[in-house]
Parts: structure tokens; C-alpha cells; sequence
């Protein structure tokens, strides 16, 4: 669905590239995470699937970017932002009107979707989003997580393939920010959509993502399921990305010899594990 | 100054007029402004606008601005008054300065005036949702959309700097810096220093904005594109023919 | 040294803040929680005398907020928002960092010791732009301008949000390593690993009233108080308190490996 190859950007009078050598592939129907430390080139990447480079963002680029079969360069930024949609950290900067409804108009009628298809539209982003009934609030009333909710809802209604989204929890509260992912795992699962979020917070990766990669340094530091990616938790750590407690917690029990499991992602994993420690020490 | 000039959605006869109607009464109510030369007249008209946005459900906001705006009133009221030396001396004062009858009916008048060219205006803001006003001046007044939208976000942008200005004032006030200070020039030295988190703050959400545009395909954007229509309805025939009756009136009355 | 006595606070007919009492004492760290709209940042807000009580009063270091300028708190209290871009308002690093001081009146050379003392504690290059530091070093920035004056409180908004795990350490170390040399500290935070590594006490908010407050042990290991105000307790904690028996009430990766593996015969082999 998405590849890079050999991508490297730098920025205008930049010193040094802000990404180099990129080689990564994501797969069609893919809910993949991508974190590092900031500045490591996360949002530089999101730029080049969308398309905000080169067509925004003017630097030196080298290496190809394809999306959906389409080479990113060569196509117009509209033609990548009906295949992306794309929702930005700075939520508040990413309406372009006061109202809910008109903020997921805006997209639909830029494009020229047909007037019959318009309301089924909106009424079915609304939907899939769960935020029916803020459709005719006013967007400067609401809390953060319900922005949120209609920004991302603002970007499916362009029925994009792929929705990339740049740490859409950083203002949320956990609560809110487990809704934002629950949802987008549901559009991930039900609706095939493929999904690509930058995100700092490890503990909503390990529980929602299938995939992770690991930024460092505008390079790929590693990237592969979940489990694979976070199997050396003090690697990680080195280059300042966290791992979840309990993974730590099962690679020193690991490196202690009690287990021969690979590392816990979550609770429950880390609590069957530590059971089975005991257990297997009573028998 | 939470919520000032910003869309309050409702239901009121104000909200549902078309946008164009809206532009036009403001236009109207300002030409009525500068036409009359009548006090009363135009204290009529001011309550007028008031009665109606209480009526409408948006009294608080209408309320606002026009305290925002006797605040600027009064500053040109002061710049009149001592100007007018034609009439009866009402009040003297040191340094040769007097207040005549005519320089203070014509300073009340000119305050008035600025009342009531600005408040229905600003108004429109408070009943129209920017991006019908967008639309509307695209299908009706036949402005390519760039412009529309570049003058739409201009307007939605005042709340959201209103918002950035107090609390980039909280976070210095947090620091130590005292703005309680009388003294106008110490108090611009204060203020001053902040313009530059201001501007930084909005070149990245110009930025920001510009990018969430394109992303959504504004460039494809033309005269066609809209999904709402905004068709002339009875109510705004109504509201347009009231509107001439208006400035009709203000040509006709002359009182005091 | 902060004192919440039956404060309530209104915005409008809103009620935010509804009869919160409570005590922080000279060397404490203490983290508020609480889910988005709880009224955190207003509790924050008032105990630094940028919002005044609509009833009750609210004392900071012996002074009433309600009849002292904001102005002279700063003189004791440092504070540090969420987003430090509205506070940076100067062209050089060192500006920064001085102009606390400056408004402050203190003496220039006071002012420049203090400044390259933090300006070496933070690793600073003094004479570069705030406006092109990374995120995480802007907040530093802020932090190192609400120490200038040496606050005997400091309160923090968030400090740790935006920020990626390495930068978030080295703000929260700093902060702490300040709160050994005896500041207090009174910090909204969001994260529950950060606040059981570093608070010592948690004051509990939910619907702009005080639902709890007690040291970390006491809140993460109540359920109810923990599914009120929507808090994910951290793991460790919730694991300690699943697994039962021996492990129950430990917090700390280290002390619940090293429980474990306690129970092993084999330990001599590890």
C-alpha cells in the first residue's frame, strides 16, 4: 500500500537530512505505529505519504515514495489526499470552519462529490466516528477528545484507503485517549481501512497496534509485530523510547532465566506469565 | 472575552436569513449611520440591533461587543468634544478648553454613529456560520472562493487570538510581570515583549491551516462546488424591504 | 505553605471548582490526577493567585491570593504551564532565563550569577534562540526561568506533556532533584508511572471536587477512587495487587523482580 525506497529528505538549509535511506513497506489493511524520540523524522515521514513533500514542504529529496501504486511525486496533491486522509497533532489548527458539519463538508465539496451522495456521506462519517449528535455543535465547544473525533471524522468522509493520523492523543487524558484508539482500531478492523499513527504513548501502542516502528535519527531503527520490536527493552530505552513496565518486567525475568517466553505487551500477558513462573516452580 | 465573535448556533430568525440578506441590512444600518444626523434616531436603531440579537438568543455576545465598542466610542466622543467651539458654552475648563451644546451633541452623535456602523457587522459573526458566509459571497456575489475563505478565516481567527493573547498575558503574569500598572507607556513596554510568542504562535497555525486546506483539496475548490444553496426566501424579502424602510426613515426624520 | 481552605471557584454560572480543602507542606510533592475537565488546571491556577476564589481562600507561603498581587508570589513561587511557547518572549536563552529576575528587580549582578549557575546546571548554549530549540528544550527553558528566582514552590501544569520518555525524564529529574534540596511541588499530571515514580502524595479530582487524597499506595490500590476519576492505575501497582499474597503493594519494577525472584531456589544460579 505504501512504500519507501531509498527515501531521504533534507529540509531547505537544514544541516543534516531530516530522513535518510528510508526502506519500509506497509501492507494494505495494516494498523501500524510509529514512534521514536522527537525529532527522530516521524512527522517528516507522515509528510512524505501524504504528500505535504514535495508538494508543501520543499527540500532535497532523493529515493521514491508510493502510495497505492502511485509515485508521490509525480501526482498532484489532491490525487494523494483522496487515497490519505490525513489528521495533524494540532488539532486546533486543523479546522477550517465553526461548525461540525461544515468542517466535513469542506473536503466533500472541494471534491466535487455528487450533492445525492453528500448527506449520506456525513451522516455515515459521523457515524462510523460515533459523533452523530455534535453534527450541528459549534467545533470551539467541545472537549479535546470530541476535536478529535471530528477531525478524524473530517478525514474519512473522503472514503480515503489509508488514514494517517500525528499524535492524536498528546493533548487527551488516558481515557480519551483509549477512545480515540478503540475507534481507530474499529475503522482498522471493520472498515479494512489501513492506519499509520505517530504516537508517544507505548502503552496504547502495545494494546491497539499490530505493527511498530521505531524512528531514530531520521533512520529505521527497527520495525516488525509489537512483540518483535520491544523484545530488548533496554535497547529502546537507550535511544529514549519507553517500554511498558511489564515488558521490562518479563525481559529481566527472561534474562534471569525463569522464562524462556517472549516479553509481555500488556497486563494480562505479564500476569499469566508470572503465574506460570510460580506454577512450573511448585511442580 | 470567552466566546466574543464567534458562531453561536440557534435557530432565530437572524440565523436563518440568508447571508447576503445579513451582509445587506449591515450595509444598510451603516449607510442609515452616516445618513441620519438624528440622536434619537439612531439610539432607536442601536436598540433596535439589541433587541433583536436578544431576541435571537445571542444578547450576551451582542452585549459584548457593544461594550467593546461605547469603550472605543468614548475615546472618539473625548477626541470631539473639546474640538467644537461653535455654541453655547456648557462647562468651562482649564487651559482654555470649554464644552459647547453643539460639540456635545455632535460628539454623541459621532460616537453613535461608530455604534452603529460596526456592531451589526460584527454581529453577522455571531448568527452566520463562516463557511455559508464563505459560500454564500461565492454563489450570490460571485468572489472566487480564495478570497472568501482568506476573509472567513480572518474573522474565525479573532476568538482564537483573543484566546492566545490572554493566556500568552496569564503565562507572564505567572512569571512575575505586573499589568496592573496605570502608567499607558509602562504598560505598552509590558505588552510589547509578547507580540513575539504571538507571532510565532500564529505563523504556525496560519501554517497549519494552510496545509489541513490542501490536504482536503482546496486547490480544486470553484464556483460549483457548494452543497448548500442560499436562495432568497420570503422571510428575507421581508427583511431587505424593512431594510429600505429603515434608511428611507433616516433620510425622512430629522429630529434632534 | 499551600492552603485550600473550603475554596470554590465559578466561571460565570459555572461551577469548576466546588469546596476543595487541603494542606501542602513545606517539602512536599505533591501530583494532582484527575480525567480532562476535572478543573486540575483551575485548582493550579488558584493556589498560584491567577484566579481568585469566588468563595473560600486560597494561602500560598503565609500570603492570601485574595489580597496579594500575582506579581509578588512570583517572588516564591516558580510556575510552569503546559505549553511553554507563551511564556518564551525573549531572543536569547539568556534573556530568557533573566528576565524573571529583571521584572523581579534584582541587581544585575544577582541576576547574572543565577543565570549562568542555571544556565550550566541545564547545559545551555546561552546565546542561542529560544524560537529554534526542540520542543523538549523549550520546556526546559521554562522550567529553568521558573527556578530563577529560587522558588521555595513550584507549580507545574502538565510540565510533561509533548514531551517523548527521555526528554520527560530529564525535566522530571530536575524537578525532583529540586524537591530534595527542599521546594515543594504541586504538579497536574496525566501519566500514572510518572506520578508514582516521583509524588509522594496524590490529591484526587473529579468533577471540580477533591475525592481523595493520600499517598500513591493508598489511591492506585482503590479501586473505586481509581475507576471515579477515570485513572488507569500504573502497572506494576495493578499487577502487584492481581498476582495477591506476597506481591501485593509493590509499585516499582525492580522490587517486584526482585520479589519473584526471591521465591526461586534457583537464585543462587542467577
Amino acid at each position: 500500500m505504501i512504500k519507501f525506497e531509498n527515501f531521504s529528505f533534507t529540509y531547505p538549509d537544514a544541516p543534516a537530512p531530516a530522513l535518510k535511506n528510508i526502506n519500509l513497506e506497509i501492507q494494505k489493511g495494516a494498523f501500524l505505529g510509529i514512534i521514536g524520540p522527537s525529532g527522530a523524522g516521524k512527522s517528516t515521514l507522515t509528510y512524505a505519504i501524504n504528500g505535504a513533500i514535495p508538494h508543501y514542504y520543499q527540500g532535497v529529496c532523493q529515493g521514491q515514495v508510493m502510495v497505492d501504486g502511485i509515485d508521490v511525486f509525480d501526482s498532484t496533491p489532491e490525487t494523494i489526499s483522496l487515497k490519505v486522509g490525513s489528521v495533524f497533532g494540532d488539532v486546533e489548527s486543523f479546522f477550517v470552519a465553526s461548525v461540525v458539519e461544515e468542517e466535513i463538508l469542506f473536503g466533500l465539496e472541494n471534491f466535487n462529490i455528487p450533492r445525492s451522495e453528500i448527506e449520506g456521506r456525513i451522516t455515515s462519517a459521523l457515524d462510523a466516528v460515533g459523533i452523530s449528535e455534535l453534527r450541528y455543535r459549534s467545533i470551539s465547544s467541545l472537549s479535546g477528545g470530541q476535536k478529535q473525533k471530528v477531525a478524524i471524522s473530517a478525514a474519512i468522509a473522503l472514503r480515503p484507503q489509508i488514514l494517517l493520523l500525528d499524535e492524536p492523543t498528546s493533548e487527551l487524558d488516558p481515557q480519551s485517549s483509549r477512545q480515540i484508539f478503540s475507534l481507530l482500531r474499529t475503522l482498522n478492523k471493520s472498515n479494512g481501512m489501513t492506519i499509520v499513527v505517530v504516537e508517544q504513548k507505548i502503552m496504547l501502542l502495545c494494546e491497539y497496534v499490530d505493527r511498530l516502528t521505531v524512528i531514530n535519527d531520521g533512520e529505521i531503527y527497527s520495525t516488525g509485530s509489537v512483540r518483535d520490536v520491544l523484545s530488548t527493552p533496554s535497547k529502546l530505552e537507550k535511544i529514549g523510547v519507553n517500554c511498558p513496565r511489564v515488558t521490562t518486567l518479563s525481559s529481566k525475568l527472561a534474562a534471569a532465566g525463569l522464562t524462556n517466553e517472549p516479553v509481555a505487551l500488556n497486563l494480562n500477558e505479564a500476569e499469566s506469565m508470572v503465574r506460570r513462573i510460580i506454577r512450573d516452580y511448585i511442580r | 472575552m470567552k466566546g466574543f465573535l464567534q458562531y453561536i448556533p440557534g435557530n432565530s430568525i437572524l440565523h436563518q436569513l440568508s447571508p447576503i440578506t445579513k451582509l445587506a441590512l449591515s450595509v444598510l444600518l451603516c449607510a442609515c449611520a452616516f445618513l441620519s444626523s438624528s440622536i434619537l434616531y439612531i439610539s432607536f436603531l442601536l436598540l433596535l440591533v439589541l433587541g433583536l440579537s436578544a431576541m435571537s438568543g445571542i444578547g450576551r455576545s451582542a452585549l459584548q461587543i457593544f461594550s467593546l465598542l461605547l469603550k472605543l466610542s468614548l475615546i472618539l466622543f473625548l477626541a470631539q468634544i473639546f474640538f467644537i467651539r461653535e455654541g453655547d458654552v456648557l462647562v468651562r475648563l482649564p487651559l482654555n478648553l470649554f464644552i459647547t451644546d453643539e460639540g456635545l451633541a455632535f460628539a454623541i452623535l459621532i460616537a453613535l454613529r461608530l455604534m452603529l456602523s460596526a456592531l451589526p457587522l460584527a454581529l453577522i459573526i455571531t448568527v452566520t456560520p463562516m463557511s455559508d458566509l464563505a459560500g454564500a459571497m461565492v454563489q450570490k456575489l460571485r468572489i472566487p472562493y480564495k478570497y472568501a475563505f482568506a476573509l472567513t478565516t480572518a474573522i474565525r481567527f479573532i476568538p482564537i487570538f483573543s484566546t492566545e493573547i490572554s493566556e500568552i498575558i496569564e503565562a507572564q503574569r505567572a512569571r512575575g510581570v505586573n499589568f496592573d500598572t496605570k502608567n499607558i507607556f509602562k504598560k505598552i513596554r509590558l505588552i510589547l515583549p509578547l507580540c513575539l510568542p504571538l507571532l510565532v504562535s500564529s505563523i504556525k497555525k496560519t501554517e497549519y491551516i494552510a496545509l489541513s486546506a490542501e490536504m482536503r483539496g482546496f486547490a480544486l475548490r470553484n464556483r460549483k462546488s457548494g452543497y448548500k444553496s442560499y436562495a432568497f426566501k420570503g422571510r428575507d424579502l421581508i427583511a431587505l424591504l424593512a431594510g429600505v424602510f429603515i434608511i428611507a426613515a433616516s433620510l425622512l426624520i430629522n429630529l434632534p | 505553605m499551600i492552603i485550600f481552605d473550603n475554596v470554590s471557584f465559578s466561571y460565570g454560572k459555572t461551577q469548576i471548582i466546588e469546596k476543595i480543602s487541603f494542606r501542602v507542606a513545606p517539602g512536599e510533592f505533591v501530583a494532582i490526577v484527575g480525567p480532562n475537565g476535572a478543573g486540575k488546571t483551575t485548582v493550579s491556577k488558584l493556589a498560584r493567585g491567577l484566579l481568585r476564589p469566588t468563595s473560600g481562600t486560597v494561602t500560598i507561603d503565609a500570603l492570601n491570593t485574595r489580597t496579594t498581587k500575582a506579581s509578588k508570589i512570583a517572588r516564591t513561587t516558580g510556575f510552569l504551564f503546559q505549553n511553554p511557547d507563551r511564556q518564551i518572549c525573549q531572543n536569547t536563552v539568556r534573556d530568557e532565563i533573566a528576565f524573571n529576575l529583571k521584572i523581579q528587580g534584582k541587581s544585575d549582578d544577582e541576576t547574572t550569577s543565577r543565570v549562568e549557575e542555571l544556565i550550566s546546571l541545564f547545559g545551555f548554549d546561552p546565546n542561542a534562540s529560544p524560537f529554534r530549540l526542540s520542543r523538549g528544550e523549550r520546556q526546559r527553558l521554562a522550567l529553568a526561568s521558573a527556578l530563577s528566582a529560587k522558588p521555595k514552590i513550584l507549580i507545574l501544569d502538565e510540565p510533561t506533556t509533548g514531551l517523548d520518555y527521555r526528554e520527560c525524564m530529564k525535566i522530571m529529574n530536575l524537578i525532583k532533584s529540586e524537591n530534595l534540596a527542599g521546594t515543594t511541588v504541586f504538579m497536574i499530571c496525566h501519566d500514572m508511572e510518572i506520578v508514582s515514580d516521583f509524588a509522594e502524595r496524590i490529591l484526587v479530582i473529579a468533577d471540580g471536587r477533591l475525592i481523595a487524597d493520600g499517598n500513591p499506595d493508598t489511591i492506585f490500590f482503590n479501586k473505586e477512587i481509581c475507576a471515579k476519576a477515570a485513572l488507569l492505575p500504573p502497572q506494576i501497582a495493578e499487577l502487584s495487587q492481581r498476582l495477591g499474597g506476597a506481591y501485593q503493594g509493590i509499585r516499582h519494577v525492580d522490587n517486584l523482580f526482585g520479589a519473584i525472584r526471591k521465591n526461586f531456589k534457583g537464585e543462587a544460579t542467577l
